[in-house]
């Protein structure tokens, strides 16, 4: 029994490597993945951090001496050069000197398209810039009348952030981590329908099924091949984002994104898990798939399923429901992990265990499948 | 660095740094061992504390024992988890770790790659305070600083104090810095150091060279120097003031005598205090106020370390000249509640550095400023009772090594003016000295300064550095009444336009 | 030793198998021949298990392949149609992964595919993937990987399906080796020169039914004609689906 298993999965072992659709498509996705991801944390770094100096538009600055001097300091200052001025337009309104003189309220609009994605941290940083003046102004008023301005402060809130710098990345981080599991799926699935729906279009299936092996073998040696592809690209992803991930200037957004030793232990012990229940569902679909062309889009819906449940936990619906389902609770459990909380171990375990669970029942399924005529012969 | 006029009032009347530095203050709760998980009010991120044992005195291995408290504010991407930035506090006397939000919003930029170091000095804060009792029977609105027993007071604190007041110096609390330095396994520091700090951060540099990266001295104290110079600088950043407002039209028109206004309530104070009737500046309540010479002056003095207040006084001496105090009042509300420095500490570190280091000419010169005179007098008689163990001549040695230093003074500052650093930096072989036109005390939150200190510590090397960005930045107007800068002239009415048709 | 008795198989609405019954013994090249669809490979997958039959059962040695099946395909190798070459192992891995699944451990599975590749002349090919073979060489991979762990049966499924004249002729050879170590041979075919020349028995069958078994005299005899193909005619009543 043993050594017919391992004579089946050496052999799916060494197809696969010489298989160089199989091995591309792990490849590229562990090699491009983190590039890519990293690339696009670079460009939204670029957006979403305020330039230090931000150029706008400021219409009758004159009228506001002082206030254009304090934005200027700020780094914030009107210019006329149309290509680096974002579109942030202040303007001093006509009575601007004379309500700050008689201590009315002065008048100064800001016209910007808050939708706007890049403009954001732009609009915020020139909203907040224009209230830190407005409360020195007032704090200064109050002195001046021989109030202490702290009398403003009616409530002292003290905010003790439970956050770590690993956790301020939010759904960033889930993101990426995602995308890290991702692989699992990914990287075994060119070679789940080349061992299933492939072996039958070459009709080698029937020939292996005339040999006097056990449908288990069969199936658990094919199981672990293609999981044992995901494991490899779930490795090589882990391994590249190490190397690519630090050189993305993450604290500029204020979070970091650490894959040290710990945390790709854990995604490789989530990983199996994960990368068992990938490997039975994909070859599941593909032994029921009449070809191959069919199993690659039936692969693709399954697919659907865990993404769209894992999306679910990146943006933070449902997680604690989904924290016991199978795929979302390693998600979830490897998030912690990164972000250095405390893992919900019960949750985990009944989601590991019912991600067990379900691979077993689909192994046992195809078990099933391979029996019937229709599906090896493909009637 | 500001030194105390009247010992009973040190809490109240002293202000070693900025304003800025007034409005934090309190202890977080206190670190029993290292914790990541203790929060400094005002700042909303878990911090790293804990706390090093030492003997109190090193001579006495057997004798009584510290905690020496620090906090961490962690990296947010470690990228040097063997450098951290040491950022060393003023006073002497202030607490380093109440500051952490201060640190933290200046130099979020390091930040980001190192973690920031702060560490309660012995003496203040969290390490074994040195406290003296306040005298609460007294409303701080009403006190004649005049009527005050200095050595009494003196006394009266020695005896609350529980330790040996001797072992509270810079050069007893600097073991205590590299100690952490080295239980905490950073291999380099950055240094900044503010006021006083800059004093640590230069015996840093004389004594532990090797394990320093980068120096930031921000408002620098020279060793030569005896901090008691500072009351001639009061009188040059007054002086700055009046002179600022005479060379701006409007603030000349608005404040004509600003000069004569200033010298004619303190002529008048120094004769009689004056008791106003006014609202209590906290609770509304309506109460008295005893303006006194010394709380006057005092007002004008710690307006001036801050920009932000700077520009309220000539509103505030120009009123006063009116005979109306409300502006002064408000100024004095902002620091009667107490500034954050551990008096016993200010007076071991100034006793044992500072009241012998005058020199001949220096005394003389003090004796021309009202401020000078006041600060040098009372202090010598606080030092007369406390024990200290002078310092001696090599103490007084200009720092001279190679690593690099970038030397921060604001033009406007009423504490450690611009000279100061030139002194300071006679005999290193590696400095920059930038001046922030209109900085005043503490230069690196008043200016770009922060973004030069991140620069230096970045590359390491002062030779990039230049100060373009000071030179930049643009001066704040004065307020030119209660409300504002902005002064609403009416528009000038354009002479009726005659039809010229129908002229014709 | 393969015996078929009363197969009866219903594939969609056709009856494939209609109460089979027929022996191929030892030592002898039996031949299975039919018309296109008469029901040959239905039943060779039933011999193999592969398909369940409906009524009867088939066995090897006397393992009925439905109850006993790994100990019954133990007996067994299968030259299928078509051959189900995995392109990208080389003969040698190719023919040694079937030893091993066959039941051969990793040595004897490695001296067995040695001296099946000497045997069948596949040295120079051996170690060339297979993609790209001829349909020779991949009819002697196939071959190689029926025989290599020396099954006392060996069931081939039209094995000179678009064969040339020399891969034909090894073939030939090959399977007078076998019988003559006393191997039971068990082939399907439509070629009726093939069948004349190999067979020491035929069996004819159509729609499912055994039409007549014996050795090719016999069956020239038994319809008072001179050719096997003429014979056949007579048997099926149509020459619909033979090939010459």
């Amino acid at each position: 029994m043993n050594s017919r298993f391992l004579s089946l999965l050496r052999k799916e072992l060494i197809d696969a490597i010489r298989d160089k659709r199989s091995v591309m498509a792990g490849l590229y996705y562990a090699i491009f993945v983190p590039l890519l991801m990293a690339g696009m944390m670079m460009l939204l770094i670029d957006k979403l951090t305020s330039p230090e100096d931000l150029n706008i538009t400021i219409n009758n600055s004159s009228a506001a001496a002082d206030l254009v001097a304090y934005l200027d300091n700020q780094g914030i200052r009107h210019s006329n050069d149309k290509a680096t001025t974002k579109a942030i337009e202040i303007t001093i309104g006509a009575a601007y000197a004379e309500q700050m003189h008689r201590a009315e309220p002065a008048e100064v609009i800001l016209i910007a398209d808050r939708s706007e994605e890049n403009l954001q941290s732009a609009i915020r940083r020139t909203e907040r810039t224009l209230q830190r003046y407005s409360a020195e102004m007032a704090s200064l008023r109050l002195i001046a009348r021989g109030i202490n301005p702290k009398i403003m402060n009616s409530l002292n809130v003290k905010m003790q952030d439970q956050a770590t710098t690993e956790s301020k990345g939010g759904q960033l981080i889930a993101m990426i981590i995602l995308f890290m599991l991702l692989s699992v799926f990914v990287s075994g699935m060119n070679l789940a329908i080349d061992t299933s729906a492939g072996e039958r279009e070459r009709n080698s299936l029937a020939l292996l099924l005339s040999h006097p092996i056990s449908l288990r073998q069969l199936v658990l040696s094919k199981v672990c091949a293609v999981s044992i592809f995901g494991m490899l690209g779930l490795f090589l992803v882990l391994l590249v984002s190490k190397f690519v991930y630090p050189f993305v200037p993450w604290q500029e957004l204020g979070f970091n994104v650490d894959i040290n030793i710990n945390f790709m232990m854990a995604a490789f012990i989530a990983g199996v898990f994960v990368a068992f229940l990938a490997a039975s569902m994909q070859l599941f679909v593909s032994f029921m798939a009449k070809s191959f062309k069919e199993a690659q889009t039936y692969i693709t819906f399954v697919m659907f399923v865990p993404m769209m449940l894992s999306y679910a936990v990146t943006f933070d619906l449902a997680t604690d429901e989904l924290r016991w389902a199978p795929v979302t609770g390693q998600l979830q459990a490897l998030i912690d992990v990164m972000k250095g909380k405390e893992i919900p171990l019960l949750q985990l375990a009944v989601s590991c265990l019912s991600t067990l669970l379900i691979s077993i029942a689909l192994v046992l399924g195809m078990e099933r499948l391979l029996k019937s005529e229709k599906i090896v012969f493909g009637l | 660095m500001t030194i105390s006029q009247r010992p009973a009032f040190w809490g109240k009347i002293i202000a070693l740094i900025a304003a800025v530095f007034s409005a934090t203050a309190l202890l977080a709760k206190p670190a029993s061992e290292e914790s990541d998980h203790c929060y400094i009010e005002g700042l909303s991120d878990r911090l790293r504390c804990g706390y090093i044992i030492v003997n109190e005195n090193p001579n006495e291995p057997n004798g009584q024992k510290i905690n020496i408290h620090y906090a961490v504010i962690p990296a947010v991407k470690n990228i040097y988890p063997n450098q951290a930035f040491l950022a060393i506090a003023g006073g002497p006397g202030q607490s380093a770790i109440d500051n952490a939000p201060l640190f933290n919003n200046t130099f979020a930029r390091i930040r980001e790659t190192r973690d920031i170091l702060l560490i309660d000095q012995r003496g203040t804060g969290r390490s074994n305070i040195l406290k003296c009792p306040e005298d609460k029977s007294v409303s701080p609105l009403l006190m004649n600083e005049g009527n005050f027993d200095t050595i009494a007071e003196t006394n009266k604190c020695l005896a609350a104090i529980d330790g040996d007041v001797t072992q509270y110096t810079s050069t007893a609390a600097l073991k205590d810095f590299e100690a952490v330095r080295i239980s905490l396994g950073y291999d380099k520091l950055h240094i900044y150091g503010i006021s006083y700090g800059t004093r640590m951060a230069q015996l840093y540099m004389r004594e532990y060279a090797e394990a320093i990266a980068t120096v930031t001295l921000d408002g620098v104290v020279p060793m030569q120097q005896s901090v008691l110079a500072i009351g001639l600088a009061i009188d040059r950043a007054v002086d700055l003031l009046i002179s600022e407002c005479e060379n701006l039209s409007r603030c000349q028109q608005q404040f004509p005598s600003l000069r004569k206004a200033l010298a004619t309530t303190e002529v008048e104070l120094m004769l009689s205090p004056v008791k106003a009737q006014i609202f209590h500046p906290m609770t509304g309540q309506p109460t008295e106020f005893l303006l006194t010479h010394d709380k006057f002056l005092s007002v004008i003095r710690l307006a001036l370390y801050s920009p932000t207040t700077r520009v309220l006084l000539p509103y505030a001496i120009h009123q006063a000249g009116e005979k109306n105090y409300q502006a002064v009042l408000g100024l004095y509300s902002l620091t009667m509640e107490g500034i954050d420095i551990a008096m016993g500490m200010h007076a071991s570190v100034v006793c044992s550095e500072d009241i012998h280091r005058l020199s001949t000419d220096l005394s003389t010169e003090l004796e021309t400023s009202y401020m000078g005179r006041t600060m040098f007098t009372e202090l010598s008689k606080v030092c007369s009772v406390w024990p200290s163990t002078k310092v001696d001549e090599t103490f007084s040695a200009p720092i001279s090594n190679n690593i690099p230093t970038l030397l921060l003074s604001g033009e406007l500052d009423p504490a450690t003016p611009p000279d100061w650093a030139i002194l300071a930096m006679a005999d290193m072989k590696n400095a920059t000295h930038l001046v922030a036109p209109h900085a005043a005390h503490g230069v690196a939150m008043q200016s770009c300064a922060n973004r030069l200190v991140a620069q230096l510590v970045d590359e390491g090397s002062t030779a990039e550095l230049d100060g373009d960005c000071l030179k930049e930045e643009r001066p704040r107007g004065f307020y030119l009444n209660a409300n504002g800068v902005d002064i609403f002239t009416p528009p000038i009415e354009p002479p009726l336009q005659t039809n010229s048709e129908e002229q014709l | 030793m393969i015996s078929v008795s009363n197969l009866s198989k219903k594939i969609g609405d056709v009856q494939a198998l209609d109460n089979l019954s027929f022996d191929a013994e030892d030592g002898q090249i039996t031949g299975l021949l039919g018309p296109n669809g008469a029901g040959k490979t239905t039943c060779l997958r039933t011999i193999f298990g592969l398909l369940k039959a409906d009524q009867g059962i088939a066995t090897i040695n006397n393992i009925d392949v439905a109850i006993k099946p790994v100990a019954a395909k133990q007996q067994l190798g299968l030259f299928p149609d078509p051959f189900g070459i995995y392109e990208r192992l080389t003969p040698r891995e190719y023919i040694r992964y079937f030893a091993e699944l066959s039941g051969l451990s990793r040595a004897a599975a490695l001296e067995a595919t040695n001296r099946v590749i000497d045997d069948l002349q596949l040295a120079d090919i051996a170690d060339r993937r297979c993609k790209g073979f001829s349909q020779g060489q991949r009819m002697k991979t196939a071959l190689a990987q029926a025989i290599v762990h020396q099954p006392k049966n060996i069931v081939l499924d039209e094995p000179t399906r678009g064969l040339d004249v020399m891969s034909t002729r090894i073939l030939r050879d090959m399977l007078r080796k076998l019988k003559s170590e006393g191997h039971c041979i068990l082939f399907s075919s439509h070629v009726m020169q093939e069948v004349a020349s190999l067979c020491d028995r035929v069996v004819v069958m159509t729609e499912g039914r055994v039409v007549a078994i014996g050795s090719p005299q016999q069956l020239c005899e038994q319809t008072n004609q001179t050719s096997l193909e003429e014979a056949f005619i007579t048997l099926i009543g149509t020459d619909e689906g033979i090939a010459a």
